[in-house]
């Protein structure tokens, strides 16, 4: 018996943080998302499994996408003519709203319903197979949902599909439930979904988070992927195999001997020739220098203009190297502000006054109203980020207080 | 800064005048007009530029056509600069010297060295006079800080420039209320991408509900397509039918015009016909033999004309020929009849010769009553007429005993005379005309009257001449006579009327009444003759017509007959009649084959009986008519064996179908409308299939133009953009912030010194009758002595002067720590009473070991105890 665990599929879902995206690689940023469940289904089909779980996130259903329903819809009809039962359970953002239901997926597909539902699966072995879950209604279940997972049946096997996050105690949105509620249903398996990091949180029986199939962001690094699971001596054992189409990647280099942005732009192309990747690649790249940059230049790194003409006119390298970069950070020894004809202690005073959180946000006003920038706002390492920026910037306009008097 | 020396080339009143001056306190001394104001503008210009030409009154350019402007030698850190301005672009042409090393600087330095004091600053602080003195009344929290941010810190005027360049900057990023800066087009292109993906969302709900239709579609479709092959079934086998229908027609036909087969008709019966019309036949032939041998016999035996004739229908004959005696017995009383009928007629022309009327109508007879009275009313009238005729004599009697009476009279009659003469002629006229009356009793009568009256008009008349009593008795008598005799006129007439009456009643007005009972008697006769010559006219007809009929019978037999007379035939008959009494005696060849031809007659006849009885029995007037039905018999067997083979190659089922449809027609319009059905199923299906590879595009337009993702991540990608630049705008204005909060800070520490040293020199120039000055957001107060607040506005003119200069001075000696400037006191010391003005001058003078001070004043009296650089004017 083997089948395959996946979730949060997120088809057709955008990519965030891309500013200087080259058109070559655009269109493969905007399949990524289906290159990658293409990826779990192909692999349904050659392995030939007994059945397919997909543990909620298949699409946003906010994002309304035509794209991924069609998809869905042919590869379920893949499923379907190979006689691969297909069972779901819709999460947070593809919540089952009762919209459209009138139109079916192929006979293959199950949709978990309300809590407490279980679908059984009779294999071609002759084994039988429980799976319990459930759907979520709306964009939110607070509640712990496991109590309503039946105790485990006489089935052969008996798999729970949870699209949920460990509670915290407070705030939970997400189907909040405990590692020890689910041994204690003595299941064969758990199949999370939601969080997109995959991740074991019980070795045996599997509690398992698959993970997202493609990153979206640069939050969402690394190899992404699905699970194969077969059955091996009585236990179900999950085996990993990636998917993601697009990898995304934070990397921190060392340029010992760049003093400026030629010899900068000279040392990015080399280290870019030695790292060539087998797979498309955005990479967030934090560049150490050992001796800082002149502030001039270092504005210019700051807003990006100057990767933006990097990329613009490396991309021949880039090509080669099988890697775009989405960010450039310049990470260097921090120079004391010094201000000679004002007291330090008046700097300090103003910068307490300045970078302080209302103050903050007042000055950004109007621009909160915007839900992406706001998002931004509120991001903690955004008011970091601009104490920062400031200070270099601040550091610069110092250099030049040095010329002014006689 | 100090000011050692000032030397004007020309500049307003002054030209090539040098004023050296000393640290400390400087009084230029002199009246109005002296050139106060001159210096003290000199030495603005000189530091800040001149005045431009739009303003000609502010630039002093010399009167006497000297060179415009001068130069000022000032100490800066110890070291002594040469600023030299002459007249030139922008505010005059400078030259910077640093003459501790001799050394030029280019003039941009000058700035500098003054900084961060600039025109303003020193023309609202450092420059004062009574105008500006009173212009500051209005200082608020906010001027003042700017004022002290101004001069807070060294080197402000650059972060101040920078903290500018920063809010520049972040408005070419971002402006909340503009346009054109990056950041709100981004915010512009990213509301139109929303709203385009939102338009492209919609497509969402397309594609659901094209989905949806194309479920139901196919489900229609699938339905459609049974629907399709039942009615193609149902067409076709109609269309079958519809091609059986002429077999059908012809079967249909055949069972409806079927008459039912009579018996009667068969072959035997054909046979039997056959049999009968042979017989016949050979009975006629048999008879045609006989007779031609009979004809040849007949020559042979010289037998009559007709006789041959006679044998041929001597059965239908005899009967006639027995009626011969009859016949002739009807011809004799034919002839007796006609005589009768004769003499009949005779004696009714006689009669009505004698009777009958000129319009030969004949009178009818009386009835019995009419005949009584006739004869009572010519009796009367017999009697009447006796009667007058007796009167008459009478009368004629007393006529003449009356003449003979009343000879005398003539006289008197002569009249009469012509009376008589008249009366006589009319009488005679009335008998002539009497005469001409038709019948006799008239003209009797009419002759009687006219002889009556003529014998009136001669006696009576006369008579009636009486001449006495005699006479009058006579007269009398002649008189009654007369009436009698008129009485017994009228009853004649009455009677004769009457008998006129009865007499054109009954046609007798043409005979006299005398002999009406003669002309009745002959009336009556006439009648009876009418009635027995109708008799006698009858009986001939009737004979006449039994003679008709035999001789038609005769004819029929015999047609040479027929226009014969009847005389004639009778002849001819009763000469056949005696040869067949003749020959019925005889035996020999002729009779037998006249019996032959007897009997072959009777076979004729009993064949042709048969075959009649035949024919008869089976309701047919004529072997042809047999063979009519006959053959229609026959017919009909055919037809059964035909629609047989018809039913057989239609079979049942189809015959059951097809007897629904009353007409071919009606079937035509099922086929048509099957197809019409048909066609209209297959629209049906070809829409549907249309429809769906219409929606099949439509989705594959939908699915396929990636429009959705392409904005999503434009969108997403804008975002990113969006944040980058925020970020850098925040970043901007952050810093711009932060410098302008760190030199607030920075000059802020020196608000509450200024304010403190302020109120010390308010005190000294107030006699302390005001201790305090407080600066608010919004205003300037001052406190009394008593601890009341007063605000500016409260104040006197010269108190709120006096309380400016404070500040001012305050302002200066707080600052002087980073900032050294002279300050020019010109004439502002005017509204002052003479013992605040001699505490001002004091504090001057405390103040002068501090700061260098150049006070220009007309005041002589009140500098006399200044001990210091004295510079008069006028000298």
């Amino acid at each position: 018996m083997k089948f395959i665990h996946a979730a949060d599929l997120h088809l057709d879902s955008p990519f965030l943080g891309l500013t200087n995206l080259p058109n070559t690689v655009l269109s493969t940023v905007r399949q990524a998302t289906f290159t990658a469940a293409t990826k779990v289904f192909d692999r349904a089909l050659t392995d030939q499994v007994d059945f397919v779980l997909l543990a909620g996130d298949l699409f946003d259903r906010a994002e309304q996408s035509v794209a991924a329903q069609a998809y869905l819809f042919h590869q379920f009809e893949r499923l379907n003519q190979a006689k691969i039962p297909v069972i779901i359970s819709f999460g947070n953002h593809d919540f089952a709203a009762d919209q459209h239901q009138s139109v079916a997926y192929p006979d293959n597909v199950t949709i978990l319903g309300a809590m407490g539902t279980t679908k059984t699966l009779t294999l071609q072995s002759g084994e039988t197979v429980a799976v319990s879950g459930f759907s979520y209604p709306e964009r939110w279940v607070t509640q712990d949902p496991v109590a309503t997972f039946p105790d485990r049946s006489a089935a052969d096997w008996q798999i729970g599909l949870l699209h949920g996050a460990l509670a915290t105690g407070s705030d939970d949105h997400y189907a909040p439930f405990k590692l020890s509620e689910l041994l204690a249903k003595r299941y064969d398996y758990w199949a999370l979904g939601h969080i997109h990091h995959r991740q074991l949180l019980n070795e045996q029986p599997p509690v398992l988070y698959a993970g997202n199939t493609q990153g979206r962001s640069v939050n969402e690094t690394g190899v992404k992927g699905a699970y194969l699971v077969s059955s091996q001596a009585g236990k179900l054992v999950p085996s990993f195999f990636p998917t993601s189409a697009v990898l995304w990647e934070n990397l921190t280099v060392v340029f010992d001997h760049v003093t400026d942005l030629k010899a900068l732009g000279l040392a990015l192309t080399t280290w870019l020739e030695a790292h060539v990747t087998s797979q498309l690649t955005l990479t967030a790249l934090t560049v150490t220098l050992a001796q800082p940059l002149d502030a001039v230049e270092l504005a210019q790194i700051t807003s990006g203009d100057w990767l933006s003409l990097y990329l613009r006119t490396h991309q021949r390298y880039l090509v080669a190297a099988n890697r775009t970069l989405i960010k450039l950070q310049v990470s260097q020894a921090a120079t004391k502000i010094t201000a000679p004809q004002i007291d330090q202690q008046y700097w300090e005073r103003g910068q307490a006054q300045v970078f302080e959180s209302a103050n903050e946000r007042a000055t950004f006003g109007k621009l909160l109203q915007d839900t992406s920038l706001a998002e931004w706002f509120m991001q903690p390492t955004t008011t970091v980020q601009l104490k920062q920026q400031a200070e270099q910037e601040l550091t610069k306009l110092m250099g030049g207080e040095d010329n002014h008097a006689t | 800064m100090q000011l050692k020396r000032l030397t004007i080339y020309g500049y307003g009143k002054f030209h090539d005048r040098t004023f050296d001056l000393t640290p400390g306190l400087n009084v230029l001394v002199g009246p109005n007009e002296a050139g106060k104001s001159t210096i003290t503008q000199f030495i603005t210009a000189i530091l800040f530029g001149f005045p431009t030409k739009k303003h000609p009154e502010l630039r002093y350019e010399p009167l006497d056509g000297s060179q415009f402007g001068g130069e000022m030698v000032l100490c800066q850190a110890g070291v002594d600069y040469l600023v030299r301005r002459v007249d030139g672009p922008k505010g005059g042409k400078v030259t910077l010297t640093n003459l501790t090393t001799d050394s030029p600087l280019p003039p941009e330095n000058l700035n500098r060295l003054l900084a961060p004091v600039d025109e303003q600053l020193f023309s609202q602080v450092y420059s004062i006079n009574e105008p500006r003195l009173s212009e500051v009344f209005a200082a608020s929290k906010q001027v003042m800080v700017e004022r002290l941010r101004h001069v807070g810190a060294v080197g402000s005027d650059y972060w101040l420039q920078q903290a500018a360049q920063q809010e520049k900057a972040a408005e070419a990023l971002y402006k909340p209320l503009g346009r054109n800066p990056r950041l709100n087009q981004q915010l512009r292109e990213h509301a139109e991408l929303s709203a385009k993906l939102a338009k492209a969302n919609a497509a969402y709900d397309t594609y659901w509900s094209l989905l949806q239709e194309r479920q139901s579609l196919l489900q229609r479709q699938k339905q459609q397509r049974v629907k399709l092959d039942q009615q193609r079934q149902v067409s076709e086998q109609l269309a079958h039918l519809a091609s059986l229908w002429p077999t059908f027609d012809q079967w249909q036909r055949l069972q409806k015009t079927t008459v039912q087969p009579t018996s009667g008709f068969g072959q035997t019966d054909l046979t039997e016909l056959e049999r009968l019309t042979g017989q016949v036949k050979a009975a006629t032939t048999g008879n045609a033999t006989l007779q031609h041998s009979l004809e040849k016999a007949q020559v042979q035996a010289d037998l009559p004309a007709n006789f041959q004739q006679y044998v041929t229908v001597a059965t239908r004959a005899d009967p006639l020929l027995a009626q011969l005696p009859q016949q002739r017995q009807l011809v004799t009383a034919h002839e007796q009849l006609r005589q009768t009928q004769q003499g009949l007629q005779q004696r009714m022309a006689v009669i009505e010769q004698q009777v009958a009327n000129a319009d030969g109508t004949m009178p009818r007879s009386f009835p019995l009553s009419v005949a009584h009275d006739v004869t009572r009313w010519q009796a009367e009238l017999v009697k009447a007429t006796q009667k007058r005729r007796r009167l008459q004599q009478e009368l004629n009697q007393l006529n003449e005993q009356f003449r003979q009476v009343q000879p005398t009279s003539r006289k008197r009659t002569n009249p009469l005379a012509d009376k008589q003469v008249g009366w006589l002629a009319a009488g005679l006229i009335i008998l002539v005309g009497a005469m001409l009356l038709p019948a006799a009793p008239f003209k009797l009568a009419g002759a009687l009257l006219g002889m009556a009256i003529g014998y009136y008009g001669v006696f009576i008349v006369d008579s009636a001449t009486p001449a006495s009593r005699q006479l009058q008795g006579i007269t009398d008598d002649i008189r009654d006579t007369q009436a009698q005799l008129r009485e017994g006129g009228q009853r004649i007439d009455q009677l004769t009327s009457q008998l006129d009456e009865i007499g054109s009643t009954y046609g007798l007005d043409n005979l006299p009444v005398e002999q009406w009972d003669a002309a009745q008697a002959a009336i009556h006769e006439w009648d009876q003759l009418t009635e027995q010559l109708e008799t006698v006219t009858d009986q001939l007809t009737t004979g006449t017509d039994q003679q008709m009929a035999f001789q038609q019978s005769v004819g029929t037999l015999f047609p040479d007959l027929i226009h014969r007379p009847t005389a004639a035939v009778l002849d001819e008959l009763t000469a056949i009649d005696q040869t067949r009494h003749q020959l019925s005696t005889r035996d020999d060849e002729l009779t037998s084959l006249m019996n032959q031809l007897k009997q072959s007659q009777t076979a004729l006849q009993a064949a042709e009986r048969d075959q009649q009885v035949f024919l008869q029995t089976r309701n047919v007037r004529s072997p042809q008519a047999f063979y009519e039905r006959y053959e229609a018999n026959r017919e009909f067997h055919n037809q059964q064996v035909q629609q047989m083979a018809l039913a057989h190659q239609l079979g049942t089922a189809a015959i059951t179908q097809l007897q629904h449809y009353q007409s071919q027609t009606s079937l035509q319009t099922a086929v048509q409308a099957a197809q019409t059905e048909l066609q209209g199923a297959q629209q049906a299906l070809d829409a549907s299939t249309s429809q769906l590879a219409t929606i099949a595009g439509q989705l594959d337009h939908l699915t396929a133009s990636g429009t959705q993702s392409t904005l999503r991540q434009k969108l997403a990608n804008l975002e990113a953009q969006m944040q980058v630049n925020a970020q850098s705008w925040l970043v901007h204005q952050l810093v711009s912030q932060w410098i302008k909060a760190t030199l607030a800070a920075a000059s802020g520490d020196r608000l509450p010194q200024i304010l403190q040293r302020a109120s010390v020199f308010y005190g000294k120039l107030t006699s302390n009758r005001y201790t305090e000055i407080s600066l608010t957001e919004s205003d300037l107060r001052v406190r009394l002595a008593t601890g009341e607040w007063r605000q500016v506005s409260q104040l006197s003119r010269g108190t709120a002067e006096q309380l400016d200069l404070a500040v001012k001075l305050a302002f200066a000696v707080v600052m002087n720590e980073r900032v050294q400037m002279p300050l020019v006191i010109d004439d502002g010391l005017v509204n002052f009473d003479a013992q605040r003005r001699q505490a001002a001058i004091q504090v001057l003078i405390d103040l002068s070991d501090q700061l260098q001070i150049l006070l220009l004043t007309a005041d002589e009296p009140a500098i006399r105890s200044v001990s210091g650089n004295i510079i008069r004017l006028m000298d």
